[in-house]
């Protein structure tokens, strides 16, 4: 086996030069990563941000050389440790893979083998790499799965995946990753599967392995907060070619390519606001990998372009100079006043807020679960719901946060009237619906309460044709008196929702991400909603995308004055667009008010955990570090007293260990905040603020 | 008095005989290649040399099947004297007995022709075997949609008779349908009156579910589906059409009840499972929060959905209905004795096997290139549905 003693630890780990990757189909070759330049030092970590499609996975899969029967590098070297990936055989490749380059996906469940015992999995890699005994590779198994900060590591070596939760199966997968101490780890969005607060931890660990181990890493994700906290170094990445590189903390301050400028512009930073300071959404849409244009990728979406020079020929990375191995691939970079503020978009304004349209008493909502085979065996309760109560106003923004399982999407179900309560009021429009299924409704109350879906692939019929979709759902809501008038119904709603009149035609799979999500949006609106329940509907869709359908069901609220109830675990986003915010947490609402009571001090201390969880990707933004220990609890087996308990970083603060016990009771506070905690006024004043903007 | 085919020669004359077929095929696939980009999964199948051999072949004797009347050499009822058990090539004795001096592929112990059988019997297969299948179908995806979208108690009982008449032996089963005893008893025609009632069943709830917000269209609809469905209807089931138009041997109606209810619940137990997987789509969640009724969810949400897989089995299933006449004919339990399907054609052969094996051999080898193109069909439509 090839040693690496002839690499020297100054050169670059892993050095990547004018890589070319391509795609080759039955119609065409379809280039998916061009001219891709960078280096990972020793102990760095590179981060490869981008949207869905800019060829960013397709880097990662090359540097393993597992591109499958179709992809094919085309052009230049990938270097690791001074050795030509490229060209090497398959028998080298293998003794690299998993024991000096490994690679961590983003599903958990998909990456680990579901008949094996999890210490069997682990004790491969070192047995197969360095030939160690069974009891050795047994031994440090063990021993790794401590180092991942996973509780009780003899029972968890024993156990099969499927007895893990999420998390800890990503905490197994990167513990198989550093079995044989690679040199190099590659992860794919390590922790888009997972909940937030799930995701601290494992960002935390991520970091704490780097330094402890010395591994350097290639950290793709599509999230610039995730990136912020994760990397030294960072390459962003527009269809198909990297803009801009260079040092996080430079790129984030002194960006200096238009894409990465206006990528943070379209986020949801603390300080936007829907109203006063909206967000600016990147006009048009992503070019498709054999529609890209000349010269510049970003050109027909750059508020810079100046046509012939931005697309006459190919732009070559450029380096910035004082910078730290800065670069960028914009022609006119040197021109661009960076320092100009952006013209802010007008300022709206604000949707006044009318009667209340939708009230919820004690709502309960309990599902029966027989645990045999044969639907004999023990009943089994899950309270999906517990004594929810709450309003909502004409004209406002409720916002819904709360991880999964935390009974969310079970409350959509019963406002819908997909589901009925089990208990409590529902009141909508002055009438009680609770017990009402969506069949006994009539057309005007189920075309006033209508839902956003949150997978744009899924929300769309895919044998269906857009117009007919819509034009469907107007047909059941009786709109109109004949075809011609449904038709023109159509028309004016996909004018609403700012598509071409031309897509009436098409079929859902011709339409992108975000523009399938205004197509969800318009139907939902065909009746003339009056509440709509949107639920996570951007948080499928990519960053720059999200802004515009953000901004787009502002605008259509601001017109309609429709409620709206925005179900959502994006916190940032949450900030921006709600007007009232209600956090759950197992069934509970734990709290609830106002945007600004809720995102400031005192907190729940769920509350406070999740706002901390949340990556921010500003380098003005100070944290607290709060990390939960272990996972949500699950619903079928809550524990006693309050639901948050066994994750409660306060309830020493409590006096008598009541939280173990007794539920704690709804406290209302100032300006009807309400908050569902056992501690006191004094512990509860005491409390700092999470997120604090340094001075500048 | 001329000698006898050599085997090209007869090898030739036949391909001669299949002249329509061939420029029938040529006409498909120029078309089809020209325009392949533009008609979806059936253009998708070009792409795929697997699928165009099984489409040439199935294609190759659909047109035969079409094409029949044009190939045939002699009727293939008809007995010539001096031509039984005739080798394959043999000259007519008496010239002027018919148009075409040979038996390309010799004569059966009847002494009729053995090409002119195998091509008549290619349209009693081929229509015989979709026609149960699509009945099968009709069955399977009318029970399978609801027993996999509601679930609960009515899935239960229904999964478990699929279940029933699944483990119930297949030819035990046919032997039992086809008895005179069993027959007295009506069962066979009550079960076809019960079968072919879904068809019927299926396009109206199919209508209503679409268009039950346009009356007019609706009922326009649904009555063109009950006058003309139970018009066939009734003249299939119990052969009493007024008109006369539609009718069917009491021998066909078992054999084809038969194998649609054989055929009925693997189709069921396909559907409920891709049902199943379906309905925790998004997009059926916004029709029920619509307010759509259950019906128009699995018709027009679901079904089109499961068109894929549904398509690929459909294709399977034929070549598997026409082993399955095939051992039908076999076993004497075929169409009529005279029918000249390539099961009963086997059948006749086998006693002569060993001296003459050209009687049986001939429909055999249909029999089995059918059901191989069949199934380098469906594989082809799998692959290509498959990607992208």
């Amino acid at each position: 086996m090839n040693t690496t003693s002839d690499w020297d630890p100054s050169k670059p780990i892993l050095e990547i030069e004018n890589l070319s990757i391509s795609f080759f189909t039955r119609l065409r070759e379809i280039p998916a990563v061009m001219d891709f330049s960078c280096a990972v030092m020793q102990g760095e970590s590179m981060g490869l941000v981008g949207e869905s499609g800019c060829g960013k996975s397709t880097v990662a899969l090359a540097v393993m050389r597992d591109l499958g029967k179709n992809g094919r590098i085309v052009g230049g070297t990938i270097k690791f440790k001074g050795r030509d990936l490229t060209h090497m055989s398959e028998e080298d490749l293998r003794h690299i893979r998993g024991s000096e380059i490994a690679m961590i996906y983003q599903e958990p469940m998909a990456s680990l083998n579901p008949a094996m015992k999890i210490g069997a999995q682990l004790a491969e890699v070192p047995m197969i790499h360095q030939g160690m005994s069974k009891d050795e590779a047994w031994a440090l198994a063990r021993q790794i799965v401590a180092d991942v900060r996973l509780p009780d590591p003899d029972r968890i070596i024993n156990a099969y995946p499927h007895q893990l939760s999420g998390g800890q199966q990503q905490r197994i997968v990167i513990a198989m990753a550093l079995m044989s101490k690679p040199a190099l780890l590659i992860l794919d969005e390590p922790t888009t599967a997972l909940d937030v607060t799930v995701e601290a931890g494992i960002v935390d660990l991520v970091k704490a392995l780097g330094e402890k181990y010395g591994t350097s890493m290639l950290f793709i994700s599509h999230n610039l907060g995730l990136i912020l906290d994760t990397c030294d170094r960072l390459c962003v990445m527009y269809s198909g070619e990297a803009v801009e590189t260079g040092n996080v903390a430079e790129v984030f301050e002194d960006m200096r390519h238009p894409y990465t400028q206006a990528l943070f512009r379209s986020i949801p930073l603390p300080g936007a606001d829907k109203n006063s300071r909206p967000l600016v959404a990147i006009p048009g849409n992503f070019p498709l990998p054999h529609e890209r244009p000349n010269g510049c990728n970003f050109g027909p979406r750059c508020d810079y372009f100046e046509a012939g020079r931005c697309d006459a020929r190919d732009i070559a990375m450029s380096p910035v100079p004082q910078g730290d191995r800065h670069g960028s691939r914009c022609v006119k970079w040197s021109e661009i006043d960076w320092n100009a503020p952006f013209k802010a978009k007008a300022a709206k304004p604000k949707t006044p807020i009318g009667k209340v349209v939708l009230k919820m008493e004690d709502l309960r909502k309990y599902y029966a679960v027989s645990s045999g085979a044969f639907g004999g065996g023990a009943k089994k309760v899950v309270k999906a719901n517990e004594t929810l109560s709450f309003e909502a106003h004409e004209g406002e923004t409720l916002a819904i946060v709360g991880e999964s399982g935390c009974g969310k999407s079970t409350f959509a179900k019963v406002l819908m009237g997909l589901e009925t309560a089990t208990s409590g009021s529902i009141m909508l429009f002055d009438e009680n619906v609770q017990s009402t299924p969506i069949q006994k409704r009539n057309t005007d109350m189920v075309s006033s309460v209508q839902m956003v879906f949150q997978n744009p692939f899924d929300t769309l019929n895919p044998s269906m044709n857009v117009g007919r979709q819509i034009i469907r759902a107007l047909e059941i809501f009786n709109y109109g008196k004949s075809d011609a008038d449904r038709e023109a119904r159509m028309l004016d709603l996909l004018d609403l929702v700012k598509l071409p009149r031309a897509f009436a035609d098409r079929m859902p799979r011709q339409l992108s991400g975000g523009q399938k999500q205004r197509v969800g949006i318009a139907r939902a609106f065909a009746g003339g909603a009056k509440v709509v329940v949107a639920d996570e509907p951007v948080s499928a869709l990519d960053v720059s995308v999200q802004a515009a359908v953000t901004d787009l069901l502002m605008d259509i609220q601001r017109e309609n004055k429709t409620t709206l109830l925005f179900i959502s675990h994006d916190l940032s986003i949450v900030r921006y667009l709600s007007d009232r915010v209600m956090v759950m947490y197992l069934g509970h609402v734990v709290e609830m008010g106002t945007t600004d009571q809720v995102f400031s001090p005192p907190y729940h201390p769920y509350t406070e955990a999740l706002l901390s969880a949340v990556p921010i990707a500003d380098t003005k933004v100070v944290r607290k570090r709060i990390v939960l220990d272990g996972d949500i609890p699950s619903a079928m087996n809550p524990p006693p007293g309050c639901p948050f308990q066994t994750r409660c970083r306060w309830k020493t603060q409590v006096p008598g260990g009541i939280c173990d016990t007794e539920m704690p009771p709804v406290r209302v506070l100032k300006g009807n905040h309400q908050i569902k905690c056992h501690l006191s006024d004094e512990v509860l004043a005491t409390m700092e603020p999470v997120i604090k903007i340094a001075a500048e | 008095m001329t000698d006898p085919l050599s085997w090209g020669a007869i090898f030739l004359a036949m391909a001669v005989r299949f002249t329509p077929v061939w420029i029938a095929l040529v006409v498909t696939f120029a078309l089809s290649i020209t325009f392949k980009r533009r008609l979806a999964l059936y253009g998708k199948l070009f792409d795929s040399p697997v699928g165009m051999i099984g489409f040439a072949i199935v294609m190759f004797w659909v047109f035969t099947a079409f094409f029949a009347d044009m190939i045939i050499t002699h009727d293939p009822l008809g007995q010539l004297s001096g031509l039984k058990n005739a080798v394959p090539g043999s000259p007519l004795k008496n010239p002027e007995d018919a148009s075409y001096l040979y038996y390309l592929l010799g004569g059966d112990h009847l002494a009729r022709d053995v090409f002119s059988r195998m091509v008549m019997g290619a349209r009693r297969v081929l229509t015989i075997a979709p026609a149960a299948t699509l009945f099968a179908f009709m069955v399977g995806i009318s029970l399978g949609l609801p027993a996999g979208y509601f679930g609960g108690k009515f899935d239960t009982i229904l999964s478990f008779v699929a279940n029933l008449v699944l483990a119930f032996p297949v030819i035990l089963l046919f032997y039992l349908l086809v008895t005179p005893e069993i027959r007295d008893t009506g069962i066979p025609i009550y079960l076809a009156a019960v079968l072919f009632l879904f068809p019927i069943l299926f396009l109206c709830v199919l209508w209503n579910s679409r268009y039950f917000t346009n009356k007019p269209r609706r009922n326009l609809y649904v009555g063109i589906t009950l006058v003309i469905g139970l018009w066939a209807y009734s003249g299939l089931a119990f052969n009493l059409d007024p008109l006369g138009v539609w009718s069917m041997e009491p021998n066909l109606l078992n054999v084809l009840v038969s194998v649609v209810f054989v055929n009925a619940p693997t189709v069921f137990r396909i559907v409920r499972g891709i049902v199943l997987d379906l309905k925790a789509r998004d997009y059926v969640a916004a029709g029920q929060t619509r307010g759509e009724g259950p019906w128009y969810i699995m018709l027009w949400e679901i079904l089109p959905n499961a068109r894929g897989p549904l398509i690929v089995d459909f294709c399977l299933r034929i070549g598997y209905t026409t082993i399955l006449l095939g051992t039908l004919g076999f076993f004497g339990l075929g169409v009529s004795p005279e029918s000249p399907d390539w099961g009963s054609t086997i059948d006749d052969g086998r006693k002569l096997l060993s001296i003459f094996p050209h009687p049986a051999l001939a429909p055999a080898l249909a029999l089995m290139s059918l059901v191989l193109g069949l199934n380098l069909l469906a594989d082809g439509l799998r692959e290509e549905s498959m990607k992208d």
